[in-house]
């Protein structure tokens, strides 16, 4: 089993070894972190964490729009850490997760990938 | 069992509209409170209210039945039974069946045998649902004599356009209930006509879209609705379709006349602020028109006009009334619509929403606007609760994480027309003891005006 360290820096820096094949949620779950979650499947955003530092695989999404994934947005139940990583979980995290679409109106690139123009997708 | 009608042998419910509007007054009251989203990590669960004005704890919050996990988003709910099987003895309304949006487990309560004390008997799991019948987030749940069918608004994957769960009346899955969707795009709210052999259902969005929250952006790419479908309700097939356009924008609840020999029915279209409604012509073809229009909303603070978004309609059991809720606004509006062409405003009040036009009500601020609402069955008192959905509360009113939503009762003149919300009635759900959750749909034990459907 190839083990990532994932560091939580809003719960005192704690530290845990994970299954790099495996979902964070599970993972973190199964270690006895307490974590926001819905559809377990990547499209509800509800588990939502914010990544500091490191690189997940989570081609399975499909809750975040590309200005969320920019803004270091990662989905916990699908994201599969690739290196070692520090995440800010939970609600604190969502500083920027929701906005009211009226007033702060996404740029074309900013949408989700299946309708976002082209420029500039990121590979997170 | 119902003593309804002066009926000897008779099942659940009313045996017209008529004799519902005698029932006794509602004592209890059963509403969702959810946690998903909120940032406290407990189950959803469903909150019990004493509604007796002679009771010591009236308007306070009596019990809670928790949900077994965290993170469903429980949001509508449905009885296993109704006026629909009035005439069947052995059928009683007894459970409640709360799904959860997310996590597309359905929870079976019972609220018979300790209605001040519901409890869980049985949860279907939403993994389940998924393997048998590729079926996601289930939402509006209605019981089809003994039957019980409930519109799922994605497939297992959270795509549109989902389909329709049938569960016998022991809540076993016998699997879909439609036999085609047709071109239907999306799914959301239903009801059923019998007599007319016909069923209305109108569009959301694919779960993977408005789970995540809203972006008007979206609207523009057609990943959300603005159609109403007519259904052949015994073939169980889509037979034709409304495009409404821009006046359909994200159309919403759907009612039928209570009447069941009515061919007359309304939907709220929530980003166009519209009220649509169709009926069977002369003719003997479908038509539709749009009756209300609310005009959006200056605010110092938007570059365009708020939208009302009309996030609910209901119709009183004597079909006079049709009430709406404008969630950004902040309003509720009652209008009279003995002529269904055309509609007359009778009643309005406001409690929180986005202009500032009644930041506090009895004591409370209000966070959140008026959103799900449940009219007694005479007509009299109307139950409003403020929160939409967990991702889209947290992006207009983010204050109600820390506020919570609440519940109001608005008192409505049946004769006359006009609406008052009450001052001695007031459920804040920022103060519970887990900490602040946010309420939505509300049920009476005896049936309700959203639940009864006669065949």
């Amino acid at each position: 089993m190839t083990k990532r360290a994932i560091t939580i820096a809003n719960r005192d820096n704690a530290s845990y070894e994970v299954d790099a094949k495996k979902p964070l949620l599970d993972s973190l779950k199964a270690l006895g972190v307490d974590l926001p979650y819905g559809c377990k499947y990547g499209g509800c955003i509800t588990c939502a964490a914010k990544l500091i530092e490191g690189e997940v695989n989570q081609k399975a999404q499909v809750a975040l729009n590309n200005r969320q994934i920019n803004d270091g947005y990662v989905i916990l139940c699908v994201a599969r850490p690739v290196t070692d990583c520090t995440l800010e979980i939970g609600v604190e995290s969502h500083d920027r997760l929701y906005r009211n679409p009226f007033l702060d109106p996404l740029k074309p690139h900013e949408l989700k990938s299946d309708i976002a123009t082209s420029e500039k997708v990121p590979s997170r | 069992m119902s003593t309804n009608g002066g009926e000897s042998c008779c099942g659940p419910g009313y045996a017209s509209p008529a004799e519902a509007m005698k029932a006794p007054r509602e004592k209890l009251l059963y509403t969702i409170a959810i946690y998903t989203g909120t940032g406290i990590q407990k189950p959803d669960y469903l909150a019990t209210i004493d509604n007796d004005p002679e009771s010591a704890t009236y308007s306070q919050v009596i019990s809670r039945c928790e949900m077994p996990g965290i993170g469903d988003e429980l949001h509508h709910m449905g009885w296993n039974a109704c006026s629909s099987c009035f005439d069947d003895a052995s059928m009683a309304r007894k459970y409640l069946i709360v799904p959860g949006v997310r996590s597309s487990n359905l929870h079976i309560v019972d609220c018979a045998t300790d209605p001040r004390n519901p409890t869980l008997v049985k949860v279907i799991e939403g993994s389940e649902i998924k393997a048998k019948t590729n079926l996601s987030a289930p939402h509006t749940i209605h019981c089809l004599g003994s039957e019980i069918i409930i519109s799922m608004l994605g497939d297992a994957q959270g795509n549109a356009p989902g389909g329709y769960l049938h569960l016998d009346r022991d809540f076993n899955i016998v699997g879909r209930w439609e036999n085609s969707m047709g071109d239907i795009p999306f799914g959301y709210d239903f009801w059923y006509q019998p007599r007319h052999n016909v069923m209305a259902s109108s569009e959301w969005a694919a779960p993977n879209t408005f789970m995540p929250g809203f972006d008007l952006e979206e609207v523009g790419h057609l990943k959300y609705g603005r159609r109403i479908h007519l259904w052949d309700f015994e073939k169980r097939e889509p037979k034709q379709t409304f495009y409404l356009g821009e006046d359909g924008l994200i159309p919403l609840e759907v009612r039928f006349h209570h009447d069941p020999d009515s061919t007359h029915g309304f939907c709220g279209a929530a980003l166009s602020a519209n009220i649509i409604h169709w009926w069977k012509d002369a003719d003997g073809e479908w038509k539709w028109e749009k009756i209300i229009d609310v005009e959006n909303e200056p605010h110092p603070d938007w570059p365009i006009p708020v939208p009302g978004v009309i996030s609910v309609i209901l119709l009183s059991m004597d079909d006079r009334y049709l009430y709406l809720c404008n969630w950004l606004h902040g309003d509720i509006r009652q209008y009279n619509i003995e002529d269904p062409h055309n509609p007359v405003l009778t009643g309005q009040v406001w409690m929180g929403g986005l202009l500032d036009k009644a930041p506090e009500v009895n004591g409370v601020k209000v966070t959140g606007g008026p959103q799900m609402i449940q009219l007694s069955l005479d007509g009299k008192r109307l139950y409003v609760t403020t929160s939409l959905f967990s991702t889209w509360d947290n992006q207009f009113y983010p204050e109600i994480r820390t506020n919570g939503g609440c519940m109001l009762m608005v008192n409505c003149d049946t004769e006359n027309g006009g609406m008052e919300i009450d001052p001695d009635f007031l459920v804040d759900f920022g103060k519970e003891p887990n900490g602040p959750s946010r309420c939505h749909e509300t049920r009476y034990p005896g049936g309700d005006c959203t639940s009864d459907i006669w065949i």
